[in-house]
């Protein structure tokens, strides 16, 4: 049992400090050290752009491979996320949305390689995209319909006595404040949990198969569970990426149409 | 004791944070198919309102998920 402990705490240490040979590594020589999520987080960013440059190489009418997987990609981002979801104007907001949704995946989908983190499940990178997020759709907001008219744009319009439109004003205001918030907090939380669950999963496998006498065959079950998870963190991890994206354009879609529903 | 109790609080937390959006979840795919099958042409449209949908209601329990490691730290 007290093997369990070490393992445990590992993997719930959320900003696990990374060691080479037992020595920290500093980041930009200051009092910074690396972190295990800095690190996987850099080693997405390399995959990320060898996975572009490769893809964008040779570019031909009928793509194949690697360029074909990565048009798949694109094309679903720029027609399936931002034409749906904004409108003819989507356009114009694509590159923005296709990083987060690429930046995201391979993030994710990193994570799910055993001994290696995702960038994502850790407060520090999905609070700034959510904060990044926040900031450009209201930056959109307000260049698109001017200070007044987008901070009128939350009041409902139309005959509806003062009272109610400043309590609904207030209600919007309120749900747009809370916006960063969850939309962090889900990204993390879903990468996080998956982690977690799929390294517990593991020490249990584990334990069990080092168990003495014929107990040692029950460790099949957690493999079957383990298998099984595995295949949804998959799921999940390409569902994420896709929801983060989603929310992205309909923050978007909202200020660039404010106030004309 | 305050340790074992934060340890049962944050179970607590998890525990009953995800009742509602468990719910809420089923509710929401079932509603989802139920309009496929209605109107197959609008399957596309349907998925894509479901998963929104999905990842609102999800994000209350993992707040609950939150909450219970934060309870748990707090012994």
């Amino acid at each position: 049992m007290d093997k369990i402990g070490p393992g445990v705490e590992e993997l719930l240490h959320e900003l696990s400090v990374m060691t080479v040979n037992g020595h920290k590594v500093p980041v930009l020589g200051g009092p910074f050290v690396l972190t295990n999520y800095m690190f996987w987080l850099l080693v997405a960013f390399v995959v990320t752009l060898v996975f572009f440059i490769v893809a964008s190489r040779k570019v031909s009418l009928v793509p194949k491979g690697v360029g074909n997987l990565a048009e798949m990609g694109v094309e679903f981002v720029r027609d399936g996320i931002c034409i749906d979801v904004i409108g003819p104007e989507g356009k114009k907001y694509f590159p923005f949305v296709a990083t987060a949704f690429f930046f995201i995946l391979f993030n994710n989908l990193i994570g799910l390689i055993p001994g290696a983190k995702p960038g994502t499940g850790t407060m520090g990178t999905t609070v700034t995209w959510a904060v990044m997020v926040f900031l450009l759709y209201n930056f959109i907001g307000f260049q698109k319909h001017g200070a007044w008219g987008y901070i009128k744009s939350f009041a409902p319009s139309g005959d509806v006595p003062l009272p109610l439109k400043l309590f609904v004003w207030l209600l919007e205001v309120i749900s747009h404040l809370v916006r960063p918030l969850t939309l962090s907090v889900r990204l993390f939380a879903n990468m996080y949990a998956g982690h977690v669950t799929l390294g517990v999963f593991a020490l249990f496998v584990v334990l069990l198969s080092e168990a003495a006498g014929p107990v040692k065959v029950l460790a099949v079950l957690p493999l079957a569970l383990q298998i099984i998870m595995y295949a949804f963190e998959v799921f999940v991890a390409l569902i994420q990426a896709y929801v983060f994206a989603i929310l992205t354009a309909v923050y978007i879609g909202g200020a660039v149409h404010a106030g004309e529903h | 004791m305050v340790g074992s109790l934060s340890v049962l609080g944050a179970g607590l937390a998890f525990g009953l944070g995800a009742i509602g959006p468990g719910l809420g979840i089923g509710m929401i795919a079932g509603k989802a198919i139920e309009g496929m099958a209605r109107q197959p042409e609008m399957a596309g449209r349907l998925q894509t309102t479901m998963f929104l949908g999905i990842a609102f209601t999800e994000a209350i329990a993992l707040l609950g998920f939150v909450l219970a490691f934060i309870l748990q730290a707090a012994k």
